[in-house]
Parts: C-alpha cells; structure tokens; sequence
C-alpha cells in the first residue's frame, strides 16, 4: 500500500478535495443495504491511515461502482475512477479479491476469449425475420448476448431477444448491420474486475476484428458495452478511428425527425435508469421520451430514479451477496409501489440481476408479479 | 506436439471405487489424466467445468454414479443438465464439443473405467491441445 501510484490515484481522483461530510456513505446503496461499508472511510484511510490494508482491500471489492457517491459528492471526487485504478493496482499486486458471482464462470469464459485462434458459433440465432448484411461499413455489436442467453436459460433471461430486436430496429431505420462472427466481449467485467491484461488483450482483438471487416460505425444497445467501446477502447488503442453509436441516441434522433411511429400498448410502465447509461452517459430523457411515443403507455417514475437511481445490485458480477439481493428487493418493491406492471430497463445487466431476484423462490421478490423487458424489445414490438 | 491434458472430475462413490479397484489391482492409467474427486457429481457447477478449460484442461470427462445409483439423489441429473449447459457455451466458443463429456458407472465397472479413459484419452489426443489454453494464465499465476 505504499506504492506511489496511490498517491497520484489522491491527486487525480480529487480525493484531498474530500469534505468528510459523508454525503457519499449516507447515499451508498450498498451501505443502506446494511453492508459495512464506507465510501467516506475508504478515503479517508487512503489519504491518512494507509497501513489499514486490510480495510481498504476489503472495501475496493465491495463498491458496486454505481456511481451515486459520485454524483452526491460536492467536492467532485471522482470515486468511481478511484475504485476502477484501485482495483487494477491490487489485482495486479496482491491478486484478485472479491467474490466472484456464479463461481467465476462469466469472467472464465471472457478471459478464454482472448485466445487470439478462437473461432466462435455465435451466430446461429440470426434467422429470416432480421436482415443482416455479410459485409458493409455498419456493425452491431452483440457483445456477450449469446453466452448469457445460454448461461442464465435457467431464469429465463432472454438477452438474445435485445440483439434479435435490435437489429428489427435497425432494420425499420433501413440499416442492414454486419455481425461479426468472431467479435469479443467488450471486457467491460474484467476491467471493473481489475484484470487490465486480459481486457486489454480483448480490446486489440475486437479492434482488429472491426478493421478486417472494414466496419467504420458500431452500433451498440449495451450501455455498458457502448462505455467500454467509446471512453475505455480508445484509451487502449491510441488510433482507434471506429464511430460508436448508442442504439438509444440513433432512436432519439431519428424521432426528432418523425421517422417512427408505435401501436399502442395499454400498461403502466416504469423505467430503469441503469448506472452507466444514467449516472455515467448522462442519458435520462433519451429512453423516456422513447417510451413517451408509445400511445395508452403510461410511464411512472419510481421512488429513485434518474440521477438518485437504485442500481439494480451488482456490476461486473463481483461480490453478488445477501445485500445485493436486499438492494434488488427494494428495487423491485419501488417498481410495484408505482403500480407499474412493466419494468423497463436499457442495459442487460439491470434485466439479469432484477429477474434473478424475482424468479428466486427464497426471495421477498416472490410477492412481486412483474414483467422485466428491455426499452428495445419494447419498441420493437410496438414500432409500425 | 504438446502433450494434452486431461481432467476427471469423479463422484467419491461408485466411479471413486472402481479407480480405487483398478489402481489396487494395478491396471494403468494414461499418464496425461488428473483426478479431481468430488462428493457428488451434483456439488460442481457450470462454472467449475468451464474454469477447467479456462486453466489449461484440453478434454474433461464427469465420472459418475448411475441415475438410480446416487447416494444423494439428484447428483447424475445435475451432472447431465451441467454437461448440457456447458456444452452449449463451449460451442459458442468454438470448442468441440467432445472435450466434454459424462460418464456413468456402476461399483463393479473398473474395467470399464479405465477403457473409458483409455478412449477419452485417445480421442483427446487426436483432437489435440485446445487453442484458447492461454486465457487463464494470469490468474492462474497469482493463486
């Protein structure tokens, strides 16, 4: 702990600006989920009590990396950063800590993709409802889609149906993407999980994948595959020259330009703003207005949302625990309280934890009957 | 050519006697295969058979009690669901799907165990090392 890139991680992350009002411990999902936890005691014992290594190890792991403490701070520390350096230093150092969720298998089968031979299957889903193109300057990128779709078949989460719906939007909007079929997961777990050599193996990968195939734009519907992609990739890869586009914004656009009209859908609706596309990208209004065009749809906000948004309990799948599960309750519980009947999320992530929490039979979650889609698989399904 | 290696995940019953039956009466084993030795074929998950190819294993075989045969229950069916699960993702990843596979014995089946491995062995060889054998390194190192 007494390595000086801690010190410049103070100075960068603006942590020596810290207050000690505790703003950020009081607003910590984590924390008022019960869990032993301080974002404001991690700083302070990093800038004064480095020699608590043990405490500082043990909270670097714990932090869901939502962001909340971040956006109540006064004093602009950038905690998120902090925790993402931190974790790549101790990983480096001292080795992976934190529990990894499911025993390790999602980052497992990350790391195998960096075998620079792989050749994937992971395009048998394709079929004739969606039009693709085999080569072209438009990509859409999958990322994990099909791996989860497989590994959580036992709680039912369809994350290939955001793919498939995705690209019946694309299609609507006259875009024939290209799929590439041996593109990599976008790294996203391994780098918030601190193994920087492997996400970076797979961010040259998927680069010189997207060059061979000529591909000038990607268009991702994942927030957290869209981050990876437009603020991590580039930092990896100086002359990345590939445009990245969120699929939300090219909807928002095209709806400003009246391009796109829905059926109606009678239900009340509330929305998931997922950390990374809330917090993070600054995308509130994008998915609501989307939503907004369906006709009879009413949208209801829930207790937190927007910027005091609930992250829906993990990220990166590290340290899954008894609390995150009461942060997934309380999420859900919010989401009835608005007499909603349809949860609406826009990242993958946000659909797999919340549906886990649901279909679990030990869970309070079990007197919450609610139906968890994605904003595309929604609009999709309405679009005209 | 690099040797392959071969991973048996074994239930601590019926398949555990018959290696025990075949290492007493001396029969021999091919060299390139470890033995993990589990309670029950039902105690691993998905995650534990694919960190095995993750760490460098290039064919893995489940060694288990017949389905009417396990101690506990449902150990075989969660082998067989596991199996299936996992088979699924390694073909995404474009591994064959024969480095996987299951196995069931019956107490008495020494000789059969053996061959089994002899085949698995075989057939392993033939496809040769896996290509995505680097992937685990890192973490593997830091344990």
């Amino acid at each position: 702990m007494k390595d000086p890139k801690i010190d410049r991680m103070i100075v960068d992350m603006a942590l020596y600006q810290c207050l000690e009002c505790g703003k950020c411990t009081a607003s910590c999902p984590r924390r008022l989920s019960g869990k032993e936890y301080s974002p404001r005691l991690l700083a302070h014992k990093v800038i004064c009590e480095r020699e608590d290594e043990a405490y500082i190890e043990d909270s670097v792991w714990e932090c869901l990396t939502c962001g909340m403490c971040r956006e109540r701070c006064p004093s602009g520390v950038d905690f998120n950063r902090f925790i993402m350096e931190m974790r790549k230093l101790l990983a480096e150092t001292k080795g992976l800590k934190g529990y990894r969720a499911h025993d390790g298998a999602i980052h497992s089968w990350m790391r195998m993709m960096t075998a620079p031979h792989l050749r994937q299957n992971r395009l048998d889903w394709l079929d004739d409802r969606i039009k693709t193109a085999a080569s072209g300057e438009v990509a859409f990128f999958a990322g994990c889609a099909p791996y989860f779709n497989v590994f959580f078949a036992g709680i039912e989460v369809d994350t290939l149906g955001i793919a498939r719906d995705s690209i019946r939007l694309l299609n609507f909007l006259d875009i024939k993407p290209v799929l590439l079929p041996n593109e990599r997961c976008c790294g996203h777990d391994l780098l918030w999980s601190g193994d920087v050599e492997n996400f970076e193996a797979l961010c040259r990968l998927n680069y010189s994948s997207f060059k061979d195939a000529g591909v000038k734009e990607i268009i991702v519907s994942c927030p957290e595959c869209f981050q990876v992609l437009s603020e991590h990739m580039p930092r990896v890869i100086p002359e990345f020259d590939i445009r990245v586009t969120l699929l939300v914004d090219l909807l928002q656009q095209e709806m400003k330009m009246g391009s796109m009209s829905f059926r109606p859908l009678k239900r009340k609706a509330t929305y998931q703003d997922p950390c990374r596309l809330g917090r993070m990208l600054n995308r509130y209004a994008g998915p609501r207005e989307l939503l907004g065009l369906i006709p009879e749809m009413e949208l209801k906000e829930m207790e937190n949302s927007e910027r005091g948004a609930l992250c829906c309990g993990n990220c990166g799948f590290i340290n899954c625990d008894a609390f995150s599960k009461q942060i997934q309750v309380q999420r859900l519980k919010e989401a009835q309280a608005t007499g909603a009947d349809l949860l609406v999320t826009a990242c993958p992530k946000c659909m797999i934890h919340l549906t886990c929490t649901i279909r679990d039979p030990l869970m309070q979650g079990r007197k919450i009957k609610m139906e968890i889609r994605d904003l595309v698989s929604i609009l999709a399904d309405q679009m005209e | 050519m690099e040797p392959v290696r071969i991973l048996g995940i074994c239930c601590n019953w019926s398949p555990f006697a018959c290696y025990n039956a075949a290492g007493m009466t001396g029969m021999t084993m091919p060299a390139n295969f470890q033995l993990i030795r589990v309670m029950c074929i039902g105690r691993i998950n998905q995650a534990l058979i694919l960190r095995a190819f993750e760490f460098g294993a290039d064919g893995v075989i489940l060694l288990e009690c017949t389905d009417e045969d396990c101690r506990y229950g449902p150990g075989p069916d969660v082998g067989h669901e596991n199996v299936h699960r996992v088979r699924r993702l390694l073909h995404l990843l474009g591994i064959r799907q024969e480095r996987l596979v299951e196995r069931t014995f019956g107490a008495h089946q020494k000789e059969e165990l053996v061959r089994t491995l002899w085949d698995f062995a075989g057939e392993i060889t033939t496809l040769g090392p896996l290509m995505s054998r680097d992937g685990g390194k890192r973490e593997a190192k830091k344990r």
